[in-house]
């Protein structure tokens, strides 16, 4: 056995005994704290629980001072030769995005874009909540489905807009289309920020979980990417009474299960992954070493968001690069190689800049990143959302570049009713922008799913 | 579940390197690697030429005018101090001293007060400061290699210069500093293409000194600059005298093996008195490491992107800076709303250190000696698995990053003579404590000469240690 195979069994059983060690404990559900409260204190129980019209506005004011920003930056160092997205986002490419931005964005016809979907804000644990709530066009005879759509970082609302249209109408071959209601997570966007630490997953799902129920949701469906997916996890998790079903794109678990699974898959990948989809998380070691390579954000902005959120608050230009290179690499990982990213290879610059412009104008890019470090802090693992299974039925979205893959045999360690899971050839990370046909049409076929298994599994509340 | 997970990495560790061979690594250094365009190869300029700082009105008034009209962070989260990073609630005072009271002009006649070159390596100009004291008849002219690291530069040394080059009548030599600017930063030219890592760095600095006529020399470094050192003393045995560290580092196998071992069984390892400082996978080090971090793995894999920001925004590179600076020298600073940053260090100082990133626009090509030495390459060349036999001796801070014992440090550095270990102190180590710094040094050298003159046997045994 070579060492690395050494290494993995040796692992593997460790992690066997505390599994055993753990099923002798059986693990209490985290509590929540009723009282959290995350705006300042002055305003508790003075909160304005209405919901308000709300419309997004691109202010002439900041628009020109983004734009001279744009216009002046200071000279970049050109990239090492031969290079193209290794090191980063190669400057060489960023010229014409600049020059796009500060120049040919229509700004106000992209404002009416965004307003083209109602808006709204209500205050929910002392935070105004945004989100954009749309119902369908149909008639009769064709049931209406709320469904609950949440975005991750570093995008936005924005993600959904092509999708929306697809969601809202009437679908043949279905009898129901979808009311959706797309908020702006909390610190993003349009949603306030937490004034104090501490508004981690768990309390985000209890937001989103208020949200539904103040819109008339008692029960609902959930979408989520990204964090999105992870907000979406919590929310089965802790709340699986009111969640009828759930879809992701960007599932993944850490359930102690799945961790074991994975690890004896590492040895014997037939035992737990169809043959040909085993190269998407084997060899353990290319997959590891690909996220090593991938995560430096993410460890800068669990540790330090605050730091870099200043130079990103200062310069477009900074933000720009810092956004788009993740939508460079995470659409398809060989877009690295590519001189200019592969940017323009399914998203027009309008889009993307749509999706800048909501972190650029409401300044959110540092409360943004610090989600990041509420859930990797230590009052938030000590939870160990992880460990608990959900009932709630499950279906996963598999798009072929997406950052991590799991096969349905380590995803049903967390969500057993794991009905089905879609396997894209195609596709990145950003799915619901990507390919919102393909994404769309995914999501109709789960809800189908889901409530065809309510009809037959009605010991849960329908 | 920590315990468990201490003893299968251990044991795993155990294994890898009883397993591995002990075999001669590869060894592909190209002494003749060329840095530069293509096209200057073959004309160039082996001249010496006397350098100096301009900070010019222009870049002085588009500086001002970033910070005058920086936008406004969000509001840091209610009672902390610098645990989410920097607390933007000191920002505008740093940017509005910056702006409005760093004497610039002034700044700049202190920056040249060291009669300072520029030089061309291997396709690099490469800027230096290179200066002592008259000395004594008597006295022999050592040559000291002095290296920074990053966000440093050679302003981190301008306090202990004067000490380091102080002339006594009692000893038997005086020093000449020889400080240069890493590839990539301040003054000194970026490469125009990818692989100037560490050790590479290591051959640019034997050139330089070859240039400037030193046939052997002492190195002095911290930071980037400990492992250039340590890499130059490991393939060019025969031209360092002496290696002096405050950042005494061995990153062969054992080292690593031995690490793991002493955080389960810390005694046979480590001075109890000092095992706090090294247990990797326990308590406030491990957490170090991870809470610490992030910007040594995003400078490593995309340096080019943060680049950008750092490069436009002056605020932006500040905030960047100086919260390294806090938790750098003392690791208690992270729980303060200023971040300590005033306690032990003038504001010119520190903004001095910034000039020499913001001016030259340098930050990018300084992040990517990161990407260049973490990584694969870096690894396959074997050198730090070498041990040396250059005489080596080490400064212990208690606030230095990493900390190493005797035991670790002598994988690698076969002749240790003696380690400081200091109950002071932090990563800062020449900027914070000039004089302790000099006078470590100085007795370094005295030392490996005394031990160059006596034949220069090390047989590894070391001289007790010093404790104070």
């Amino acid at each position: 056995m070579s060492r690395f195979t050494t290494v993995l069994a040796v692992a593997a059983i460790a992690v066997a005994f505390w599994y055993i060690f753990n099923w002798l404990q059986p693990p209490k559900p985290p509590q929540l704290d009723p009282n959290a409260w995350w705006g300042p204190i002055e305003l508790k129980g003075r909160e304005d629980i209405s919901i308000r019209p709300f419309e997004i506005k691109f202010e002439k004011k900041v628009i020109d001072d983004l734009k001279y920003r744009l216009k002046n930056h200071r000279p970049f160092a050109p990239p090492l030769e031969g290079v193209t997205f290794e090191y980063g986002f190669n400057t060489a490419a960023l010229e014409p995005w600049l020059k796009y931005w500060a120049e040919e964005y229509k700004f106000a016809d992209r404002e009416k874009f965004f307003n083209q979907f109602p808006h709204f804000k209500t205050s929910i644990k002392g935070l105004d909540i945004h989100f954009i709530r749309v119902k369908p066009q149909v008639s009769a005879g064709v049931q209406t489905l709320p469904l609950l759509l949440l975005h991750g970082w570093p995008g936005s609302v924005r993600e959904f807009y092509e999708a929306i249209p697809l969601l809202t109408s009437q679908n043949s071959g279905y009898d129901f289309a979808f009311e959706v209601i797309v908020p702006s997570l909390p610190g993003y966007g349009f949603s306030d920020a937490a004034v104090r630490p501490g508004l981690s997953l768990p309390y985000v799902a209890d937001i989103f979980r208020i949200l539904m129920k103040r819109l008339g949701h008692d029960k609902f469906y959930i979408q989520g990417g990204d964090w999105g997916a992870a907000i979406a996890s919590a929310m089965v998790t802790l709340f699986p009474e009111d969640v009828l079903g759930h879809h992701s794109n960007s599932a993944v678990t850490q359930h102690p299960h799945a961790l074991l699974r994975t690890l004896l898959g590492a040895l014997i990948p037939s035992l737990i992954v169809e043959d040909h989809l085993a190269e998407r998380m084997y060899p353990l070691s290319k997959h590891l070493a690909y996220l090593l390579e991938e995560f430096g954000y993410f460890h800068l902005q669990a540790t330090k968001p605050d730091t870099v959120g200043v130079s990103l608050t200062d310069s477009p230009s900074g933000l720009l690069a810092y956004i788009l290179e993740k939508f460079a690499v995470w659409t398809r990982k060989e877009h690295k190689f590519k001189s200019d990213g592969g940017l323009g290879f399914r998203f027009s610059k309008e889009k993307l800049i749509d999706n800048l412009m909501v972190y650029w104008i409401t300044n959110s890019i540092t409360s943004s990143m610090r989600f990041y470090s509420e859930n990797m802090s230590n009052k938030f693992r000590e939870m160990n959302l992880e460990a608990f299974t959900s009932p709630v039925p499950t279906w996963a979205l598999q798009a072929r570049d997406e950052l991590v893959y799991q096969p349905p045999a380590v995803l049903r360690a967390k969500y057993p009713n794991l009905l089905n899971v879609t396997v894209l050839d195609d596709g990145g990370h950003f799915l619901a922008l990507e390919l919102p046909e393909v994404f769309a049409e995914d999501v109709f076929k789960a809800v189908h799913a889901f409530k065809k298994w309510r009809s037959t599994h009605s010991k849960t509340d329908h | 579940m920590g315990g468990l997970f201490r003893l299968v990495v251990a044991s795993c560790l155990t294994i890898e390197l009883l397993a591995s061979q002990n075999t001669e690594p590869a060894y592909k250094l190209d002494p003749n690697a060329w840095w530069g365009p293509e096209c200057t190869k073959y004309h160039n300029d082996t001249s010496i030429r006397p350098f100096e700082i301009v900070f010019h009105d222009k870049m002085i008034a588009d500086l001002r005018y970033r910070l005058n009209n920086h936008r406004k962070p969000v509001p840091p989260l209610e009672g902390i101090g610098f645990e989410y990073g920097f607390n933007s609630n000191i920002l505008d005072g740093w940017l509005q001293y910056w702006a409005e009271e760093y004497p610039f002009k002034e700044r700049e006649i202190f920056l040249n007060k060291y009669p300072q070159y520029v030089t061309n390596i291997q396709g690099l100009d490469i800027h230096f400061i290179k200066y002592r004291q008259k000395a004594y008849a008597h006295q022999e002219i050592v040559p000291l290699l002095i290296l920074h690291g990053w966000p440093g530069s050679v302003r981190e040394f301008y306090e202990t210069i004067p000490h380091l080059t102080s002339v006594n009548k009692s000893r038997d030599f005086a020093v000449e500093v020889i400080a240069p600017t890493l590839p990539g930063f301040g003054y000194s030219d970026a490469a125009v293409r990818p692989g100037l890592g560490m050790h590479e760095i290591a051959v640019v600095f034997s050139n330089l000194m070859k240039r400037l006529g030193y046939k052997k020399y002492y190195v002095q470094g911290g930071d980037w600059g400990a492992f250039i050192g340590s890499s130059i003393a490991t393939s060019f045995p025969n031209e360092v005298l002496g290696y002096h560290t405050n950042l005494g580092l061995s990153l062969t196998q054992k080292a690593l093996s031995l690490t793991l071992f002493g955080s389960l069984f810390p005694s046979p390892v480590v001075d109890p008195a000092l095992a706090d400082r090294t247990d990797l996978l326990s308590g406030h080090i491990r957490d170090a490491m991870i809470t610490e971090f992030g910007y040594m793995h995003i400078q490593a894999t995309k340096p080019d992107t943060l680049g950008i920001a750092m490069t436009d925004s002056p605020g932006g590179l500040l905030a960047y800076f100086l919260q390294l600076i806090s938790t750098g020298t003392r690791s208690y600073f992270l729980n303060l709303e200023d971040g300590g940053i005033d306690k032990y260090y003038t504001r010119d100082q520190l903004l001095d250190n910034i000039m020499m990133y913001w001016a030259p626009n340098s930050i990018t090509t300084s992040f990517r000696i990161y990407a260049e030495s973490l990584n694969r390459r870096t690894l396959a060349l074997g050198i730090s698995e070498i041990p040396t036999p250059v005489p080596t001796i080490t400064i212990h801070a208690s606030d230095e990053i990493a900390y190493q014992s005797p035991l670790l440090l002598r994988t690698k550095f076969t002749n240790l003579l003696y380690t400081t270990n200091i109950d002071t102190g932090g990563h800062f180590l020449a900027l914070e404590m000039p004089i302790l710094f000099a006078n470590d040094v100085l007795n370094a050298i005295a030392e490996f000469r005394n031990w160059h003159a006596k034949g220069g046997h090390g047989n590894g045994e070391l001289l007790p240690n010093n404790n104070g």
